[in-house]
Parts: structure tokens; sequence; C-alpha cells
């Protein structure tokens, strides 16, 4: 399997090459051979040695395509795959005006605080459309491109998560 | 003398791999689409997939049709996050993924042995149809598919991953399965596409348009899922998976979801707007009374005046259904009927209860709704209860008026317990169509008809807006305090979890479709 | 006019990790603690450590811990002679100060008159000026509109800072640069300000460049003693928040602290102050001083004086709130290592710090010598979207700057929250910046020195040595998920499709 880890360049090659008894695992990264021994394991949690160095590993997100996982305490997403993400990034670019161009999401968890447009109306890149506030700090979203502001999905007082639509610009 | 027979089986791996060939597989690439095999190896778990029928080939004598490994689809099995399934992706690179007779054979037979294991059976689109040069053989292999989807629907979950062209009758084995998931710009299906609409009505419409994700999850409700890329398709495709049991015989798996039970929301009444008629989110209440507010909505974009999706509560998987009082003020309509029957039938189907959350005025009036005919289509929301006996918990939150209470998982339709929050209200009508008619005398006779409409409204409001009459006569078993619906929900189903309930015996009943 | 009365028991008007360091000191004092709590703070950490705990609205702080007159009414419940407000809140609201006054509650802090004086940043601006305290140039009242604030920030000359007149703690403050984004920011900081406080009203002062935040914590008791406990340098900012604060200040020698402590001192004698307070001054590069208020209450970073001075702050105010007088003289006071704290604050600094909320499942709170962390967390607490960002306060001592900075570096990393994000990545990349080493700090510090952009790439330097470590664990888990399932098959547990009828 071909691994990106974070935001570094190089691609990492991995794979199990057998399990042997009394938990230990022989892996190969990169071309060198490593023995991973199972210290404890949950559900999405590890504590393991890998040659010997102690290693705590919680999986907080798995998904086809990357895994978001706690490694010693640091945040870190690994990307599985890489080969088939650039076939699929042809169609976001081909695609044109596919779905994730279309939506303005909301970076931060909140709350809608202000309606700063109105929908049916046009707007430019930068114009206020929604006013959130979370943990006391007032957030204005803002628009990412020049259109018509097809749609705002939200009402004054909703909740709103990381990553969720707020509008729609056409 | 046995390497050169090993040697021979590589080579002829590797040769079946490749499709129809390098060039085909660039010329997939290039669109931005996976081949049959990379989606494979996306969607199962690493190195579970074990492929059947890799070898098969066409047996047309047509001399122009060539011959390739596969014959157009990639089948076998393997399993999803440990759970086994059985799985047919179609191969665009092979004679545009087109289905001939063998193709259809290979994927009978996958399905065959979903039935036989009793597993699900996913299958992955990017189709250019049916094979002329086959005739009428890929016609009946498309009805033998549309056979085994008959047979298999309500006993194996089947799932339908559009991720390229389907067009013309083979469009009707997705929609007879149980869930499609669309991907955005990439899936596409319709009966006639748009050539031929162009030159028999002078329409002019994009592939997109007429049969695209978009159009399916918000107008036609075809597609219950818009996934934003392949990634994302299979991410669903396996968050859906993980709700809905392996067989009809089977329960969901119970998951330690770390989510206390008794967990009370003070805010829950909150949400309710002081004044009945202003409109709120649903999905508040929802997201608080589900396990890590984790709730997998279904046919989002669809009738979005119902609510349906997946949800675990203490753990267990349950579908819950709900009026969206911020579309059309929660009422029921054509759409949100088809939609909110077709998932109860399918958590019947596979041993799922049904939690239901009640806000709706009624139905939607109009001409409109009454020559598409909301009387059958509303008499399916209806029958859809009745009809199922997994545990069914209602918690009335607000309004409930008239035919659309009844509708909405009321007592009688067999609902087992039924709960309701203080400010409930159940009436026929509402206060002010209610004194219209009880009272039109002595409105017609009041000197300032407003101010006594008014007084006449609340009165009514006061008398009849609360769920303690209804409480009185056993139709509501408990008025509940709002903070508590999570763990008044979970004991419910709890003490339902072994029901076992049982209905006349019947071919299958007749309801109206 | 000292009034003499022992304090039996404590409310404290507010949550957090401020709320459990007030119950500590009560705890200390033999004192009972009154703890409140809104919806969203059910099992928050002060409700489980107070002696009792009171509901005292929903999660909104508006209807809850902005409450004025649910909190007295409470406090009267419960039996409380005195109410600690602690920080942000009402801790600053002379109105609130006078319920308690009325009601026959002790405030903690200072009198309402004493904080209507301070609190009106203008008001008090004019009493410095009369008490020969230098201030810095700006408008000379609260700008109603905003033509008005355009016309005076463009003659004191762009950039300029619009400041709301009441409360303090960095709420309320925009920088504009221009006249356009003078006028947008007007409206956000109007709101802004009557979210936090209950009012709106801005003025306007010039933005001075290349500025240190300097700082001195003073105390006053009734009889008319005042004491300043030297300096903290604050000039770590974000966006006008304060991110970590340190004494000394590297660039306060022995004299400029007597010289400016007296100045400090001068300027609560002149308000006729009450408890503990502290007086902001801004340094230019020339080491000029320049007032610009007096926060009327306990900071968030009164933990950094303690630890360079050894005293108990909060102990400190509840006796002056007794009557009795401060306990020591201002040349028994010394000035002993170097004490840094880091706010850590629930904000995603990879990602404009955007904030972050939620449960955290699993936290390690460092410890050993020189550390110390205040904090509200546990492993399973809840961090609220209602509340403000700052989760933990993390400090450090040693016997000199440096051995400060290496502590605090080793606690930084040994500090662990999962669930949320946090500025740990952030201050473990200044711990180590040659900057921050040579105390090279102003008020622009992190765009100056390209902060973020060296903590970004101390990120990916880290995720190399991850990264072995992380793919190990992906590829662990697939083949975990693949023995459970052969676990599972051949647990011998009877499915029921197979027993089902034909």
């Amino acid at each position: 399997m071909q691994f990106k880890v974070g935001d570094l360049a190089e691609i990492l090659d991995g794979e199990i090459l057998r399990t042997t008894d009394n938990n230990s695992v022989l892996v190969k990264i990169e071309g060198k051979q490593h023995t991973l021994r199972l210290l404890k394991s949950g559900t999405n949690e590890f504590e393991f040695l890998l040659d010997n160095t102690f290693h705590h590993a919680r999986i907080l997100h798995l998904g086809t395509a990357e895994v978001k996982i706690m490694i010693d305490g640091q945040p870190l997403v690994v990307k599985k795959h890489s080969k088939m993400t650039e076939v699929l990034e042809k169609t976001s670019a081909m695609g044109g005006a596919g779905g994730g161009d279309r939506n303005l999401t909301s970076q931060i968890p909140g709350r809608v605080v202000n309606i700063a447009a109105k929908s049916g109306t046009a707007v430019k890149k930068g114009d206020i459309i929604v006013v959130l506030e979370s943990m006391k700090m007032q957030v204005a979203v803002k628009a990412h491109k020049d259109g018509n502001l097809k749609e705002i999905k939200v009402k004054q007082g909703a909740s709103v998560a990381r990553n969720d639509v707020l509008a729609v610009i056409e | 003398m046995h390497e050169e027979k090993i040697k021979r089986l590589a080579s002829m791996k590797k040769s079946a791999e490749s499709g129809g060939g390098q060039e085909r597989i660039e010329a997939q690439h290039s669109k931005g689409k996976l081949t049959a095999r990379e989606r494979i190896a996306l969607l199962l778990d690493e190195g579970s997939f074990v492929e059947l029928d890799k070898y098969v080939t066409h047996r047309s004598d047509d001399p122009t049709l060539p011959k390739f490994y596969g014959d157009g689809a990639v089948t076998g099995f393997g399993t999803i996050n440990g759970r086994q399934v059985f799985l047919f992706s179609f191969d665009f690179t092979v004679l545009g993924g087109s289905l001939g007779e063998m193709t259809s054979k290979k994927i009978s037979k996958a399905m065959d042995h979903a039935m036989k294991v009793g597993c699900p059976i996913i299958g992955i689109i990017d189709s250019g149809g049916a094979r002329i040069q086959e005739g009428v053989m890929s016609l009946d292999g498309y009805g033998e598919i549309f056979f085994h989807n008959t047979m298999a629907s309500g006993v194996i979950p089947q799932i339908t991953a559009s991720i390229g062209p389907c067009a013309g009758g083979a469009v009707y084995s997705p929609a007879m399965t149980d869930f499609v998931v669309m991907v955005e710009n990439v899936g596409q299906m319709f009966v006639t596409g748009p050539e031929v609409v162009k030159e028999v009505l002078s329409q002019e419409v994009s592939f997109e348009e007429l049969g695209g994700a978009r159009a399916h999850a918000t107008k036609s409700g075809v597609a219950h899922f818009i996934a934003s890329n392949e990634y994302d398709c299979f991410d669903k495709i396996k968050k859906l998976l993980s709700f809905i049991p392996h067989n009809n015989a089977e329960e969901p798996t119970i998951i330690d979801t770390n989510d206390d039970p008794n967990r009370i929301d003070p805010k829950l009444i909150n949400i309710l707007p002081e004044n009945p008629y202003q409109q709120y989110d649903i999905k508040e209440i929802i997201k608080s009374i589900v396990d890590n507010g984790d709730f997998l909505e279904v046919h989002e974009l669809f009738a979005e005046n119902i609510i349906v999706g997946f949800a675990r509560m203490d753990g267990r998987s349950v579908g819950i259904i709900a009026n969206q009082p911020m579309y059309l003020a929660g009422a029921l309509d054509i759409n949100s009927s088809n939609k909110a029957a077709r998932f109860i039938r399918f958590c019947d189907s596979f041993n799922i209860p049904i939690v239901t959350l009640v806000d709706t005025p009624g139905y939607l009036p109009g001409t409109d709704q009454e020559h598409n005919g909301i009387i059958r289509h509303g008499s399916k929301l209806l029958f859809a209860y009745c009809e199922a006996t997994v545990p069914k918990v209602t918690c009335i939150i607000g309004k409930a008026y008239g035919g659309a209470y009844i509708a909405m998982g009321s007592k009688n339709l067999r609902a087992d317990i039924n709960y309701a929050w203080p400010n409930a209200e159940i009436a026929v009508l509402g206060p002010e169509a209610a004194i219209t008619i009880i009272h039109r005398r002595e409105l017609k006779n009041a000197p300032n008809a407003a101010e006594t409409k008014k007084k006449l409204a609340k009165e009514y409001r006061d008398k009849f807006a609360n769920p303690y009459i209804a409480a009185e006569k056993g139709i509501i078993d408990v008025v509940i305090d709002p903070m508590e619906t999570r763990p008044m929900i979970i004991q419910a189903l709890n003490a339902l979890a072994n029901k076992k309930e049982s209905r006349p015996w019947k071919k299958h009943g007749n309801i109206n479709l | 006019m000292a009034m003499s009365k022992k304090i039996t028991c404590i409310l404290i008007a507010n949550r957090g990790e401020i709320a459990l360091r007030v119950i500590r000191a009560c705890r200390d004092l033999g004192i009972k603690s009154i703890a409140i709590y809104s919806d969203e703070d059910v099992r928050a950490v002060h409700v489980k450590r107070a002696d009792e705990a009171y509901h005292i609205g929903p999660a909104t702080p508006s209807q809850s811990y902005l409450n004025m007159n649910k909190i007295v009414e409470t406090a009267k419940t419960a039996g409380a002679d005195a109410i600690h407000p602690g920080y942000g809140f009402l801790s600053e609201n002379e109105n609130f100060s006078e319920m308690c006054e009325k009601n026959g509650i002790i405030f903690i802090g200072p009198t309402s008159k004493a904080m209507e004086l301070t609190g009106d940043k203008m008001k008090c601006k004019a009493v410095m000026k009369k008490a020969k305290v230098p201030t810095v140039p700006g408008s000379d009242g609260i700008v109603e509109d905003v033509e008005e604030a355009a016309d005076i920030a463009g003659e004191a000359g762009y950039p300029v800072l619009l400041k709301s007149a009441f409360g303090g703690g960095g709420r309320g403050i925009r920088l504009a640069l221009d006249e356009k984004q003078l006028k947008q920011e007007f409206e956000m900081a109007s709101a802004e300000s009557r979210a936090a406080f209950g009012k709106a009203a801005l003025f306007v002062e010039k933005y001075l460049e290349r500025i240190r935040h300097i700082e001195f914590q003073l105390i006053r008791d009734s009889h008319g003693n005042s004491r300043h406990l030297f300096e903290r340098e604050c000039s770590i900012q974000r966006r006008h928040q304060k991110l970590i604060e340190m004494s000394p200040s590297p660039v306060v020698d022995q004299k400029t602290r007597e010289r400016i402590g007296e100045i400090a001192v001068r300027a609560v004698d002149a308000v006729d102050y009450l408890n503990a307070g502290t007086a902001e001054f801004l340094r230019d590069p020339q080491g000029n001083f320049y007032f610009i208020e007096i926060n009327s209450r306990l900071q968030v970073e009164h933990p950094v004086t303690e630890l360079v001075t050894g005293l108990d702050l909060v102990k400190l105010q509840i006796g002056v709130a007794q009557g009795e007088e401060i306990p020591f003289k201002q040349q028994d006071l010394k000035m002993n290592g170097c004490a840094i704290e880091c706010r850590i604050n629930a904000e995603d600094p990879f990602y404009e710090f955007a904030p972050s909320t939620g449960i955290v499942p699993n936290c390690n709170i460092p410890y050993g010598p020189g550390i110390r962390v205040d904090t509200y967390l546990y492993p399973g607490c809840n961090v609220s979207g209602y509340y403000d960002s700052l989760v933990a306060k993390l400090l450090a001592w040693g016997r000199d700057f440096n051995e400060a900075r290496i502590r605090m570096k080793n606690a930084l990393n040994e500090f662990v929250i999962e669930g949320i994000n946090t500025t740990i990545p952030l201050y473990k990349t200044i711990m180590e910046d040659q900057n921050f080493i040579n105390g090279e700090l102003s008020t622009d510090y992190l765009e100056r020195f390209k902060l973020l952009d060296k903590m970004n790439k101390n990120a990916k330097e880290s995720a190399k040595k991850s990264a072995m470590a992380a793919v190990a664990a992906v590829l662990l888990q697939s083949e975990f998920v693949r023995r459970a399932e052969t676990i599972q098959q051949r647990s011998g547990t009877k499915s029921n499709w197979k027993m089902m009828r034909p």
C-alpha cells in the first residue's frame, strides 16, 4: 500500500509481510523490514513497539482514502491510495461547477448570529454572507467566489459544525 | 514442466486484470474515473478480495465482437471492515462495460452466492448498457438480473454505487436495490438519453441535468446519497453498512458508542420556538438524542419536509423518521409519504427498530397534490407503518393534526410505545381551522370577528392543545419531560428488543402503488 | 472606612479553571465554596469540587453566568456572605458590584465606584493625566457613531485601534488599517462588546508600533495601603488576546521596576482602588511607558506573579475583602526566579485558529519540578462553544529564564489533549524560537518573526518523525480488522441465517 503522511511530499510504501506468534507482525516500510509487537489493542486504539520504540495510536476517523490518527499525542492524516487520488482529482478539475465548488462551507463549529446577504442576489468574492459565533468570537464567513447567491442553507440561531454547507453560490 | 504452467497462470492473470487493455485504462483515468478493480480495492478490506469468473468470455458467434476475459464485469467476494460481502463492478474498459449474456451470468452467480450465504450484495455501475451485438441475449441478461434483484429484495441488503453511465432498461436494477449512491458529475441514470429526448421532443438537456446525481437526489428520489467523489462514495457505503445487518434473519450489530444512555439534555425544549408556527430544525433534536450526534441521513435532498436516516441509540442501530418543520412547515405530501414509506419497509425487512418524531400540521393542500395522487401515495405511509413488525417508538414533539397525526406512527398503526412532550398538540385540526367550523354561527354573528376568532382559538388551544386528553384515552402512553427524550426512547427500545409480532398469512398485501 | 468581617462562605460567579482556582483558595482558608453552573456545565469539574453547587440557568451566558439577579438570589439562598467574580463575565460590571453591596454581600474586588471609573477608559485616562501618569494619544471620549470614529482616526493617523470602552481582556478590540476597514470593524466590535459585557461603546486609540505590553500587578487594601507585585510582560498576543505572559520582563531592570511600579501605585491610588488589579502599560522601543488602563479584576495570568513572589493572590483578595491590612511591606517583596505562562486555547493554529469544541476523551496533564497547570480539563470533559476558548494555563518556573523556558518546552511535549485542537504546537515553536530566547518581544511578535510559518515547518518535521509509526499503525489497523472477523467466525456462534426456516 502507498501512504502519504501529513503534508510530507514523499510517498511511503508499506505492507504486512506476515504475522508471527505472540502478537508480532513483520512489516516492510520503504524496503526495510520492521518488527511490530502489539502490546494492547482496543476499538481503534493500539499500543505497540516498533523496533523497540513504544508508540500509542488512536484511530480518530477511518475513511476509504484517508485515516486520521493520533500518534503519540500528535494528530496526523495518513492518505492511502495516492495514485488513485491523482486520477480522481481530474474530475474536480473537469467537473467545473461541481458540488465542491458551489458550496460555501463553515470553517468553524458555531452558531449563526447574522445572515448578512440575501439569497437570489449577486455576490462578489469576499462579501460577508453569514456571521458565526463560537467561543465568544465572531467570525464572518465570506463568499469564496463571485456569483449568484442561490441559497442560504442556514437560519439565524442554527448550530453548524465544521465543513457544514452554509450557502450555495453559482 | 510445472513451472511453465505456473508461468502461464501468472500471465493469464495479468492479461485478465488489464481489462480492455492499457490504453482503455488510461482513457478511463483521463476522464477522472477509476477502473473496476481499483474501485474494488478501495471498497474492500486490503487483501480480502477473491475474484470469481475472471476468465469468463462471451459466447456470441459474432466475429466483429472481440473476446475479453471477464466480459465487462469484475465479480467476487471480500470483506468490508471485516463483514462478508459479494459484489460486482462493471468494467468500462471492456466493450464499454456493456452487458452481455455471460456478464449477466457472472453477476447473477454473485447474487446467488450472496443469497445462499446471507450477506449484502453491492453493485458498482459504470456501463454503456446492453451489448447490441448480443441482441436479445443481453436483454435476457438484464431480465435475469432484475429477477435476482427482486428475489434478493428484503432478504439481503442490496446497494448500488453509480459511478458512470447507466441507461435504458438497465436502470431498473439499481431502482430495485435498497440504496443508491451516485457520484456527482460521474454517475448518470436515465431511461431515455438526451439525444433521443432532443429528437423526439425537441427538448435540449445535458446528461448531467437529465440524469445526474443531483437531479436524482433532489428531484426524482432515485438516488439516496450524493457522493462528491469516488472515495466519498465508498465511505458512504461503508458507513451505511455499519447500521444494517448482514441479512433479514439477523439484527444489526450493537456497538459500544460510549454515549451515556441516561444522558439528559435540558436544552432540547429550547430548540422549539415559543410560537408553534415558527420554523426550527428537527435535525438538532435528532442529533441530540442519538449516540454522539451521529446521524446518517438518507435522501437528504429529496422531500426535505420529512427526514429519514440511521443512527444508534445506546449502541443499537435505529431508523429515524421525523417531520422537518423547516420545509413546508413539516406537512406531509406525495414525495415525503413515498420517501418515509420505503424507508420504513427497509427497516422492517432488516430488523431495524423505528423511532418517529412528530411535528406536522397536516397534509399539503392543492390540486397539484390531489391530482398527482396524494390519496394513493399518502396511503403508502399508513400501510408501511401498519405492516411493520419491528419495534416502533413514536414521540410527538409538537403539532400532530388530523390524518397526518395518524400517519406518523400513531398508536393504532400498532406503534408500541407512544410518547408526547407536554407542548404536544393532538387534534383533528389546528385551532384556527377548527373554530371556523365548530363556531361558525358564533363567528358569523360576532360584532368583531377577528377578536372573537382570536379568543376562540386561544380557548381551543388551551382546551385541546395538550397531550393529556390523548393520554387519558391511552393513545399516548407517557407524557415525558423533553430533556429525558433520549433515555425514555432507549428504555423503550430495550424493553421491546425481543418483540415478536405476526401478521395474517398472505402471499403479500396490495399496497397502493 | 475599614470594616472587618470574617468571610465564611463564598459564591464563585464564574466557571472553568478560575472557579476551580478560587475553590482551592477557599479550601486553604477553611471557607465554604459555592459553585454555580449552567446547563452546559453540569459535568464541569468546578461543580464537582465545590462544597455546594447550584444550577443557574441555560447555556447562554446572558441567562446564566451574566444573570446578576439570579446569581445574587442564589448567593442569598446558599448563605454566601461574599461573591468572587473571577475574570470576565461580571468581574468588571459595576452594576453587579453595586447589587452585591446593596444586598449585603461582600464583592471580592474593587468598589463599584472605583470600577465605574476604571471601566470608563476615557474618564480613567483623564484621572491619570491629572495624576501625572503618562497615557496614549487617541480619542478623548466615547465615539458614538462610525463617522466620528473615522474623523478621529484620520486625525490621529492610521493604523488605529477600536477599543470597547468597557471591560478588557482583549475583547472588543479591533485593528483598522484604513477607513474602509474601520467602518467594517466598527459594527462587529460593537456587537462583540455587547455580547461579552452587555454594553457597547467604543473609543479610538492610535496604534503604536513595535510596542511591548508590560503590566504591573497591584493590590490595595481598605486602609489605603498599596503594593505593586512587580511586572508581567505579555507582549506575545494574537488579535489583542494574550498568549504568553512572563515575569520578569527581559527589558525591565530593578530601577525601572521600582520607577514604573511607583507610577502604577500612583494610578490605583488616584482612583481609590480596592483589592487586586492590574495597571497595563505599553512600552515603546525607546523605553517610554504609557498607561493604558487598569484592569479591575484578578487576571488570567495572575499565577505568573504568584510563582515569582510566592504569594497567593486569591487568598490576599479574600483577606482584603475582609477588611484586613496587606500583611507585607513593599520592600519585603523580592522577585524570585522567572515564570512563564502559556494560555492553551481550544483553537486550531494550523487552520486560522478556528475554534474547536467537543468532548476531550483523554488528556495527559504535565507535572514535575517547576510545573503548574490551572485547568478544568479531565478525561471525558466537555469543551463548550458557549464560552471562551481557554482550556488550560501551563506555567513553568525556573531559577532563571532559560530554566523556565526549557521546563515549559518539555511540559508542552508532555501535554496531550485529545478530541480538540489546541494551540500547543504554536507554543512549542515559540519556546525554541531564537527571538523569544533573546527577549525580542513586541505585540506583533507572531507576524514579525513569522511564527506561524515556523510552526508549520516544525509540524512537517515531527510528521516525518512520526510517519513510520503512523504507517505502522494504519497497517496494524487493517490487519486487526481482518483478524477480528476471523475470530468471530471461528468462535462458533451460530448465525440466525443458518437456523432460519427454509
